[in-house]
Order: C-alpha cells, then structure tokens, then sequence
C-alpha cells in the first residue's frame, strides 16, 4: 500500500472519505438504505436547479448506491449528449467545473470495490486468460477477478450488469478494503 | 530484530506504538477503518491498509483483514495495542500459526487469565491472597447464596468474561442476592455471551491497586511499581498515578514479589499488568491479570525512565530484558488524565469536529494523542481522545504541573472531561492522597451545578 494521498498543509481539512462515493459489493454487508430520499432530498434539489439553471435536457447523479436521472421533456437548449461530459456550454468557469466535476465523478457508473484485503488477479491461475478485459460485457454475478487472502481465493462478483470500461487495480499488487477495483457501465445503450 | 511491525489499533496507542517501532529503526504498517482515514497515525506510518468500515467487528476487529494486511505488507510482527483483538487468545493463536509475531503474551496466558475465575484458581493454588469469592463458576441461586454466606456481604457479582468494569453488581443483603443473581446472568450473557458468574468480597472504601510487569521469553520477570487507578467512574478509570499514597517501600515490595509469582504462575511473557485490591488496613488481594500493554503504563515509564512498548518489542524479538530487578529505579511521581470527549457532568459522548486543539507543555507534561485542530471525533469507537500525563519530583509537583497543564490544554468545538479533571485536582480529600475507588462517585454526587 503506497501513500497515494496528496500532502496536507497545516490546518487544511482533508475531505472526509465519507464523502467519496464508494458503490457496494455483492460480497460486503448490506447497507440499510432506508431514508435516502431524506437524506437527498436537499441534493435532489439541487439538482433540479442545476437542471433548470443551465437548460439541460438531462442530468444523472449517483453516491453511495443512491442514484437518480432527471429528465425534462421540452428543455430547449443542450442536446443529450452533454449529460456526461461538459454539462456547461456557456455557463461560468466557476460552475463549469462544478459540473464537470460532478459529472468525472459519477457519469452513471458504478465503482466495484475489494471488500477484504488481499492481493487483486485478473485471472484464475497465472496461465489462464483474466476473467474480463475492458469493453466486456458482465452480466450480475460475474465473477470478475480474485482477491486472494491467506491462501484463500475470493471471487469478486459484479453487483450489476453493463460494460466494464476501465480495470482500476493491478494484477499481483495488494489491495485493501474500499479500493477501487472495476467501473462499470451499467447503462443499456453501452 | 523486526523489520516491519503492523499496528492493529488506532488513536493514541496505535501512535504510541509507531513511534517506538521508529526509534527502533522498524518500518511501520497502520491499519484503519474507512473513518480513520485521515488519523495522524495512518500519516505517520510508512504504510497503511484500509481494513474495514466503521465498525470495529468488520474492520479493527476483522482477524482475516488484519492478518492479509500483514501478509501482502510482509509485516513480522503484530501489536494488537489495548482492547481489540489484544486479548483475544484466537487471534494471538492465529498469528503464531501464520509465523507472524503477536507482540505480547502467549495465546495460552491470555485464555488462562482472560477468564477470570479461572485465573483466580490458579492464584489460589499458588497461595497468593485473592478476594475472598466463590469458587469458580457459579451454576445456580442455590451456589451462588452457599458462596455468599461463606464470603460475607456485601458480596459483589462480576462476568467471568468479562473485563473493564462491564457487567458488576454489589449485593448489599442476602435477601437480594436471587434476584441479582439471575440479573447478572442475564446481563453477562448479552454482554459478553456468557452467563457464567462468579461472586467477590465487595470492600467498601478499596483502592485499586495494580502492578506492572514485564517478563522476558526467558521467564526472566521484573515489576515496575505500582499505579494507583482509583478514580474511577462506573468502574472506568479517569486519573491514575503512581507511586501510590497509600503504598510505602515494604507494600510495595510485597506487592510486587507478589505481581512476579501470580505471573509467573501462568508462565507468563511480555507485558503484564496485575491488579489489586487494597484495603483499608493494607491487605491486599489478587484481582485479576490485564495481558496487555494497559492504557495508563505512561505514567510507569515517567517514573521508571524505560519506555514499555519497546520493551514489549525487543521482548517479543525474542531478547532478554536488559535489566535485573534490583536496576529498576522508582524517582519521582506522575499523574495522567484520560481526556475523553464526553460531556463533563452528563458523560454522554460529544462526538464531532475539534475546530481549536493546543495540546499544553512545558516541563513535565507529556501529552499523547492523535487529535489536531480540525480532527473529525467519530462516534465509532472509545471516547478517550488524549492521555495527559505529568511528572514531578514529588506528588506536589507533579499535582501542579497537572493543574497547570489541564488549564493551558485547548480542545474547542466539542465537550471533553477536562472541567472534571481540574476539580478533581483541586479537590481537597484528592490532594491530600486521601482517595478510593468510591471517591469520584461521590464527587459527582455532591456536585451542585
């Protein structure tokens, strides 16, 4: 586990890891998510005037296995193209790259993490092929890859279908609890 | 010696332990929670694991993390710090199978004493004075008032796996002996998941006494004098100090040869800590035995100059004790105040954010913590957030030095206990050594606020 954290000044407040949007796994705990919508109601929002705010078409948003889509039904200006990429076109800076922001974060995608520690492999043995490579398709329950602990091999499941878009651990190297290991597209049209 | 050590705790005494495996030239692994992610003990390890969320049963608890944590970090050794997996006689046991090093007791003395009556038999074998009590477990109201006339009320019932004040009753008559009994069981079982109980002399104004010990693999064992740990709520130790008021060069002599046999009755190795009861004609009787490195063993190192943790490392690494008995000096006397954050007359927890934290200093003041300004409290675990622990050529000294510490120490943004500790070092029974275990109680009865 190298240090991947960025230096800290004196008196800065590091963002809580709360904050950082961490998707379940089939293989962790479930979390009881009752009272979401309490919770975001604030966000939703927000969101809704976001929306309004710069003519958007379409918006999508998702943190901690809450997700929403908000869609308007005449909205003139932005094509739909614009919900994942640069939400802006013509805003200011300052809310550019809020929406940007936003968008980096989430686009719809879920996040597989390691629910134990151990060391991540893309495939079964050393000699066989890994178990999915970027741009396939995984159906829910898929096994994606191992994370070996203690001599014990734990097949990491998907929790959704859709397209895997990027392997984010290395194959060999430890990985811990939360890391992050699979982002997966689970919207139909990928 | 080790190459890497994994700390499996957090706070103070994960802190505590990084800084002596640096001296030491020992690489250092943190392990954390989720919410620990930012702690100062996690920034100042070279390495770190996130081992689980919140909750300490999935993560500082979680024995498969913790041991891949070490593996695929090719940590040597493990020191589990206090409470968690410390004495948990599995996971010690684990380790040694695993040939990762637990920096501590065997996994057999931890089962030996971690059950409480049980360890109490063994002392009784051995002729060290244990607190008149019932024989072993208790099975039912028909022993348990057998035992109790035997004893003498008051009588007190405790958990036999249970620890940290948890699960005690006082039973002041006979006639409510049944009904506490059955109350016991039923509290012992939900608590620690075993109704097993067993009964002790209760002693109406003790003070508790503890000593500790440390002993090599060799068997070589030495005690470090004694720590007075009276001040205590609900069975929950606030301020300790040592050397004791109540104990002169003889007692503690006794006490402490004492201290050596009951360990050594267990083949004991490493750090030990056994706890007394003294009465108030100076008897004193066996309690039971902490196998750990105890939270207030700062105020031991203050007075002895030997720093404990890297005691326990260099013993764990298998070298012998570089002192004999007769080389451990006791000079001078040290306090330490838990500085918790609770509420300081309520004692409900105050979590939240600490938006100004100056810790105090100057001579004599040693502070250790993992608090800053602008450090997240997190509800998840102990309220404990800083030991403030002071020495002084005398008990005087070290009382002012602690008075003046706890004015100059700044925690703002949440409540914390130290209001509590400054009354307690003004207070005049306080000042004068005249304490036992019911002196706090009793304070915080009397207090109009």
């Amino acid at each position: 586990m190298k240090k991947v954290k960025r230096p800290v000044r004196a008196g800065e407040t590091r963002p809580s890891s709360v904050e950082e949007p961490i998707a379940s796994n089939r293989a962790r705990l479930a979390k009881d998510d009752t009272g979401l919508m309490g919770e975001h109601s604030q966000s939703i929002q927000s969101f809704i005037d976001l929306l309004k705010q710069h003519n958007l078409a379409e918006l999508e948003f998702e943190r901690e296995g809450f997700r929403i889509r908000l869609k308007r039904e005449s909205a003139a200006g932005l094509p739909l193209a614009a919900k994942s990429d640069n939400m802006a076109g013509g805003v200011s800076p300052q809310t550019d790259s809020q929406a940007a922001a936003v968008s980096e974060q989430t686009n719809g995608m879920v996040t597989i993490t390691s629910p134990i520690v151990g060391t991540f492999y893309r495939s079964p043995s050393p000699d066989a092929d890994p178990y999915v490579e970027e741009g396939d398709v995984v159906k829910k329950g898929q096994v994606l890859c191992i994370v070996e602990a203690m001599k014990l091999m734990n097949e990491i499941e998907s929790e959704v279908v859709g397209r895997v878009v990027k392997i984010l651990a290395e194959s060999t190297k430890p990985v811990e609890y939360g890391q992050p290991l699979f982002l997966i597209d689970p919207s139909p049209a990928s | 010696m080790f190459k890497k050590v994994l700390i499996a705790n957090r706070g103070e005494i994960a802190l505590r332990v990084i800084r002596a495996c640096k001296e030491l030239g020992i690489a250092t692994v943190a392990i954390h929670s989720d919410v620990d992610a930012n702690s100062l003990h996690v920034r100042l390890a070279d390495e770190h694991v996130c081992v689980g969320p919140a909750e300490d049963g999935l993560s500082y608890r979680n024995i498969p993390n913790v041991l891949s944590a070490a593996e695929v970090t090719g940590a040597e050794a493990i020191h589990p710090g206090y409470g968690f997996l410390s004495e948990n006689a599995h996971f010690a046991e684990v380790c040694e199978s695993i040939g990762v090093k637990f920096i501590g007791p065997t996994s057999e003395n931890i089962a030996a004493l971690g059950d409480k009556a049980r360890a109490r038999e063994i002392m009784i074998r051995r002729n060290i004075p244990v607190l008149p009590g019932s024989p072993g477990e208790l099975h039912s109201e028909g022993d348990a008032l057998e035992a109790a006339r035997k004893i003498g009320f008051p009588v007190i019932i405790k958990a036999t796996a249970g620890g940290g004040g948890r699960g005690m009753r006082v039973v002041n008559k006979e006639d409510e002996l049944v009904r506490a009994f059955q109350a016991a069981q039923t509290e012992a079982k939900s608590t620690f998941g075993n109704e097993a109980v067993y009964l002790e002399r209760y002693f109406i104004e003790p003070r508790h006494i503890e000593v500790q010990v440390l002993a090599d693999e060799r068997g070589r064992t030495v005690y470090l004098g004694e720590r007075d740990c009276s001040i205590q709520r609900r069975y929950q130790k606030l301020v300790e100090e040592t050397p004791s008021p109540a104990v002169d060069e003889k007692l503690r002599r006794e006490m402490g040869r004492v201290a050596v046999e009951a360990i050594k009755a267990v083949h004991y190795r490493n750090a030990g800590t056994v706890e007394f009861l003294l009465d108030k004609d100076q008897n004193f009787f066996f309690m039971e035995v902490n196998a750990r490195i105890q939270v207030e063993h700062p105020i031991t190192e203050m007075i002895t100059g030997i720093d404990l943790i890297k005691e326990q490392i260099r013993i764990a690494a298998g070298m012998p004790l570089a002192f004999r008995q007769q080389d451990i000096k006791l000079t001078g006397h040290s306090f330490e105040c838990r500085i918790n954050a609770e509420d300081p007359e309520k004692f409900t927890p105050c979590p939240g954010m600490i938006t100004r934290y100056r810790p105090p200093g100057g001579i004599g003041v040693r502070v250790d913590s993992v608090m800053e300004s602008h450090s997240m409290v997190v509800p998840h675990y102990d309220s404990m957030i800083a030991k403030l622990i002071t020495y002084g050529q005398n008990r005087e000294e070290s009382m002012a030095r602690m008075r003046r510490a706890l004015d100059e120490f700044v925690i703002e943004g949440i409540k914390t206990t130290i209001p509590l500790h400054r009354r307690i070092f003004v207070d005049s029974e306080f000042t004068k050594g005249r304490v036992s275990t019911t002196f706090l109680d009793r304070l915080l009865a009397n207090h109009t606020s």
